[in-house]
């Protein structure tokens, strides 16, 4: 909400204050002020123009002035033909900077002596109207223009969602004088009302179909009005809240919506059919040409304002052009209505056109407010357009507004802020606000608040209303305590547990990476991921429409990102969840499985990716090991985005928990990495719960055996299955075993490799023998040769 | 047996020869490998050049046995004797020239550590945990898609409420959408936990429909923090957000209040921090506001307690949330939020 600093002062006393001082003030009440711009006219003086001829020989269509500065006359040179003779403009001197920044210089202009500056309306900051200079109505030539029009200052102001009332400078100047401890000088009802005979409400026939979608409808008659400019003061007023002055009919109802809060409408009498006003639902496809000149097409969800044949007016939100009041307009229908605000919103919604009018009818207005608006205006209109109003309006008001009364236990305010405020104090604060405060007999306060306060129901609310005046600075921060015979021992979070897998893929180079939940569904379609993908209705655009199903395209992506710029070596990594929709259960939440992810690249040929995926492997167990979990195992397998020669399934104790592998070159290119990458993505969950607690093994008292072995195979047998003939044959004696090389070349047959194992030996109760070794040896070689056909390389 | 004795009598002067001979040849030894090498020539424990001398020992009579032992152990010793003192003066003199035989260019760059970086939002994120953890918050965490019921009702924000503008949120269907904030884990905790006193906080990710631009993007991360207890108070809730500022920026930042608007809190406000450009005094930095808005809070609205199923007559709280990203852009002055999700590494490895 633009507020004005000079508007203010219609209602509260300002004297000593500057807009600063009020913008602090606001702000800690709970309007706060975003931004505060001040204009500085001093500098400007009024000129009057005595001649106006074009300039002969500018290409450009310029004009040149003579303009009496009072007693001196300078020759101005400008681009609007506007300033013809005789008008009264405002004229920056020379070496002098007008408010939009731009510094004033003597020039030359095309042979012809320029000095000074005439000024538009948006080089003073006054509007945003560049059309033409801005033409004063009076004013004596060399005076300042801070004779006509003052200094101005302008705040852009957030008002909260629960306080419509904040909406119109009256609202805000309430706050101020509250904040200020000054009087209000202005009451919320207007006293004036229509004496013009007969009866307003005999004049128009109002009908609300629908309560709950307009509470009330005022609809008074003001007849004999002389439609026209608006004065200065006004217009000028309008501008500064951005609003374009029309007539002074029209002008007047926007006046008193930025006032009050209460948008209003004014339809020209003689084009209303009845005359009556009908407030229903649109029919479907009903047409309506809005006064921003586009027709709009209705849907019975909306509400309209029609007389006894057609829509005339979009019910808080628009009028129509054709019921409009222009020049030609004699008796008008001045409209002041409660419509429902989440009805209007909708509508608003649906036609995507948010007006001044609808942002303050979607927050829902007080009935009473519409009254006081429609005296507000109606008194405007009588005395800046003549017009006769008529007495006794039509004032429809099914629902008529329930005052809510609260109840205080006036300790509460102390309980809840923590603080001491004294009960004349409390009360006083109410009361500045316009709260109506009844101690009763028990020592609770019955509390009335204003009509226009329809956001305070329960008793917090009047704690809050009182601590935003008292000053919430003046509340010491304390630390809360109090002797707990309850508690919950402290668990460290899952993100904390998994530090200690980021401290592994640290370690190993890897470096996290925070990509969005949200990616497109397309793409996961191209990657056949999309079988349990959750697409959004109301999605912002297709590249982020659909929640993952997977870490890994985004982090192949990241991948790539770097690549292009300039990384050859790529490693990243991501912990987060992945969404997977419960299949045939449209309306439950889907599963959100936490999950460990990574990519690396791994060169071009496929020894580096094999290197590199060996090298990921330990790093998987690695971060595995730190969160104190068992070891896994990999078993070969083929699963959506990987390589299908060189994938594994990550298997804990049977259960599965995702997959390790060379990405798929399709992958791969498709994401425009070159050459090979490597990635895993796991379920982290089943790791943290299956953690136990490390037990020390005690220190081995007697020297291991160690013995290598190059086991001959079939190019189909797996290592692990090796490993595990190797430990069922050796017995209690084998401590350990593993792989650390895999060969094929020279002494080896075709279609077969050679792996080679390191086993150590050991007894827990004697140093062991050649010959023990050399038994259990003979027992493994046994046992490779019978479950795999196994030879051996010396 | 003269010839043999003769022979040994003919020995003996040998052994002073050789025994010279190696004392010379330490004496010339330039390096620590001279000097093994002639400690294997003379001393060797087989084909050393004085064992071989006692080769034929046995052979000899008692007596003549006996003068060559004493001499060749003598001259064994001596040559030991010698090589160690040679040996001491060349370390001596090795040490002594450290400086010119050894020196490096110490200015050279070493070869980049190849660390990987651990996310920065992950980073704050850990230090508003420990903070608050300090306090005896605990983490609580929930569903990141949620029912309307978590994510609007139960906080107070009705069907058509104005204020649902401000978490214009993503949905599934008309029932399910992904949460705007992570209040619903509040919600779901108090259900769970049932009896106070609750301190948790609820780190997560949150979704609103927002276009990305430099200062939001319609994915982001929050934590909120819910304490429920007995007689909470505004001071309370002014001075954990005070500690957990100075906690995390520093010990002479500053934190303000302001009344505000939330369904689900009465009252409510938006909590401010004091520039760390300008101390507070107004600089380009705040748009000389000399604060710097973080995030909001406020005494949890009854009805929302009630939700959770407390009883608001036995127990009241309060409640705060912010974005990690504005935190940490705040923290480590980022100036474009998109960076957090954009997994530049140029970036990501400047912290």
């Amino acid at each position: 909400m633009r507020v004005s600093f000079e508007w203010l002062g219609d209602f509260v006393d300002l004297e000593g204050v500057t807009p600063k001082d009020a913008a602090d003030v606001l702000t800690r009440l709970g309007v706060e002020v975003e931004s505060l711009t001040t204009i500085d006219l001093s500098s400007i003086v009024i000129g009057k123009v005595l001649e106006q001829v074009k300039h002969p020989k500018s290409r450009a269509d310029l004009w040149i002035h003579q303009v009496d500065v009072g007693g001196r006359v300078m020759q101005i040179i400008a681009g609007a033909p506007n300033a013809v003779p005789g008008t009264l403009v405002p004229v920056a001197m020379p070496g002098t900077t007008v408010p939009n920044g731009e510094l004033v210089k003597d020039m030359n202009i095309a042979g012809e002596k320029a000095s000074g500056m005439l000024c538009s309306a948006e080089e003073l900051l006054l509007s945003d109207d560049h059309k033409g200079i801005l033409l004063l109505d009076h004013g004596t030539p060399g005076e300042p223009l801070t004779t006509v029009i003052p200094n101005q200052a302008v705040m852009e102001a957030e008002v909260t969602s629960n306080r419509p009332d904040e909406m119109g400078h009256l609202g805000i100047a309430r706050e101020l004088a509250a904040g200020l401890d000054r009087p209000l000088k202005r009451d919320f009802m207007p006293a004036f009302t229509g004496t013009a005979e007969p009866a307003g409400r005999d004049l128009i026939k109002v009908t609300i179909d629908d309560p709950d979608l307009c509470s009330r409808y005022i609809g008074g008659v003001i007849k004999g009005v002389k439609v026209g400019p608006s004065p200065d003061w006004l217009q000028r007023r309008l501008r500064a809240s951005g609003v374009r002055p029309i007539n002074n009919i029209v002008d007047i109802t926007n006046y008193v919506l930025l006032e009050y809060a209460q948008p209003l409408h004014a339809f020209d009498l003689a084009k209303l059919d009845g005359p009556a006003i009908h407030v229903r639902r649109a029919r479907d496809k009903e047409k309506l040409l809005c006064l921003d000149g586009v027709q709009r097409e209705l849907a019975p969800h909306m509400l309209v304002i029609a007389d006894a044949q057609r829509p005339v007016a979009i019910a808080g939100i628009i009028g129509g052009e054709e019921s409009a009041v222009t020049e030609a307009t004699a008796d008008i229908l001045l409209e002041a209505a409660t419509f429902n605000g989440p009805s209007v919103r909708q509508t608003a919604r649906a036609l995507g056109l948010r007006t001044e009018a609808s942002t303050r009818f979607e927050r829902t207005l007080p009935p009473e407010l519409a009254l006081a608006g429609a005296r507000r205006a109606a008194s405007l209109i009588s005395e800046l357009a003549g017009g006769k109003v008529h007495r006794d309006w039509a004032d429809v008001y099914p629902r008529p507004q329930e005052p809510v009364r609260v109840n205080l236990r006036p300790s509460l305010i102390d309980d809840v802020l923590g603080t001491h405020v004294p009960l004349e104090e409390a009360e006083s604060i109410l009361k500045r606000l316009n709260f109506h405060v009844k101690v009763m007999g028990d020592g609770e306060w019955d509390v009335l608040p204003p009509v226009f306060r329809l956001d305070v129901t329960i008793p917090e609310d009047l704690v809050e209303e009182v601590g935003r005046v008292y000053g919430y600075d003046r509340i010491t921060p304390t630390l809360p305590g109090r002797r707990h015979d309850s508690w919950t021992p402290l668990a460290p979070s899952i993100d904390r547990r998994l530090d200690d897998a980021r401290e592994v893929l640290a370690g190993a180079g890897f470096t996290e990476t925070w990509n969005p939940g949200l990616v497109s569904g397309r793409k996961l379609e191209e990657l056949r991921i999309a079988a349990h993908a959750m697409r959004v209705m109301n999605a912002l655009s297709d590249d982020v429409d659909t929640l993952r199903t997977s870490l890994l395209p985004s982090l192949v992506d990241a991948v790539a990102l770097n690549r292009d710029r300039g990384r050859v070596d790529v490693r990243v990594y991501e912990i987060a969840t992945a969404f997977l929709a419960r299949v045939g259960e449209k309306n439950t939440q889907p599963d959100e499985p936490l999950r460990l992810a990574a990519v690396a690249t791994a060169g071009t040929s496929s020894g580096e990716g094999t290197a590199v995926f060996y090298r990921l492997k330990s790093v998987l167990d690695g971060c595995i090991a730190s969160l104190s979990a068992p070891a896994c195992t990999y078993q070969r397998a083929a699963a959506q985005l990987f390589h299908p020669g060189r994938c594994a399934a990550v298997v804990l104790d049977g259960r599965q928990l995702g997959y390790i592998g060379e990405l798929h070159p399709s992958v791969a290119s498709a994401a425009k990495i070159e050459g090979r990458a490597v990635a895993f993505e796991i379920d982290v969950d089943p790791l943290l719960s299956a953690a136990t607690i490390r037990r020390a093994q005690p220190l081995p008292k007697f020297p291991g055996v160690e013995r290598d072995l190059a086991v001959v195979v079939d190019e189909t047998v797996a290592a692990s299955a090796l490993l595990a003939a190797i430990k069922e044959a050796a017995g209690d004696l084998l401590e350990n075993a593993g792989a650390f090389d895999e060969y094929r070349g020279a002494q080896v047959p075709e279609g077969h490799k050679s792996i080679a194992f390191t086993l150590t030996f050991r007894s827990p109760e004697r140093t062991l023998t050649d010959a023990e070794v050399d038994k259990v040896m003979s027992e493994i070689k046994l046992g490779l040769e019978k479950r795999h056909t196994a030879r051996f390389r010396e | 047996m003269s010839r043999q004795s003769g022979a040994a009598g003919g020995e003996t002067p040998d052994v002073v020869a050789i025994s010279s001979e190696a004392l010379a040849a330490i004496a010339k030894a330039q390096s620590p490998e001279d000097l093994e090498r002639i400690e294997v020539e003379y001393l060797g424990r087989k084909s050393g050049r004085i064992s071989s001398m006692l080769d034929g020992i046995g052979k000899l009579e008692p007596a003549e046995r006996a003068a060559l032992g004493k001499a060749a152990n003598e001259a064994k010793r001596t040559i030991e004797v010698a090589l160690a003192t040679r040996r001491a003066e060349l370390d001596a003199a090795r040490l002594a020239d450290l400086a010119e035989t050894e020196a490096i260019d110490v200015t050279f760059p070493g070869p980049p550590p190849g660390r990987g970086h651990i996310h920065v939002l992950t980073q704050v994120r850990r230090q508003i945990e420990t903070v608050l953890e300090s306090l005896g918050y605990q983490v609580e965490l929930g569903p990141e898609v949620e029912t309307e019921w978590y994510n609007f009702e139960a906080l107070n924000i009705t069907a058509g409420h104005p204020a649902r503008e401000n978490w214009d949120s993503f949905y599934f269907s008309p029932e399910l959408l992904l949460r705007a904030h992570t209040s619903p884990v509040q919600i779901r905790a108090m259900q769970r936990i049932k009896e106070p006193p609750i301190y948790i906080i609820t780190p997560g990710r949150c979704y609103r429909r927002d276009a990305p631009e430099a200062t939001r993007l319609p994915y982001f991360s929050q934590v909120e923090g819910l304490a429920v207890d007995v007689g909470l108070t505004v001071g309370d809730m002014k001075g954990t957000l005070l500690y957990m500022i100075q906690s995390l920026y520093g010990r002479e930042r500053k934190v303000r209040v302001r009344p505000s608007y939330f369904p689900f809190t009465e009252p409510s406000f938006e909590f401010d921090v004091t520039c760390g450009i300008c101390g507070g005094m107004g600089c380009k930095s705040c748009r000389h506001k000399g604060w710097l808005e973080v995030g909001g809070c406020g005494m949890v609205h009854p009805q929302v307690l009630r939700n959770g199923g407390i009883d608001p007559t036995k127990w009241n709280g309060y409640a705060w949330g912010f974005g990690i990203e504005r935190m940490t852009m705040l923290k480590h002055d980022v100036d474009d939020i998109r960076l957090f999700y954009d997994s530049d590494l140029r970036f990501l490895e400047q912290f």
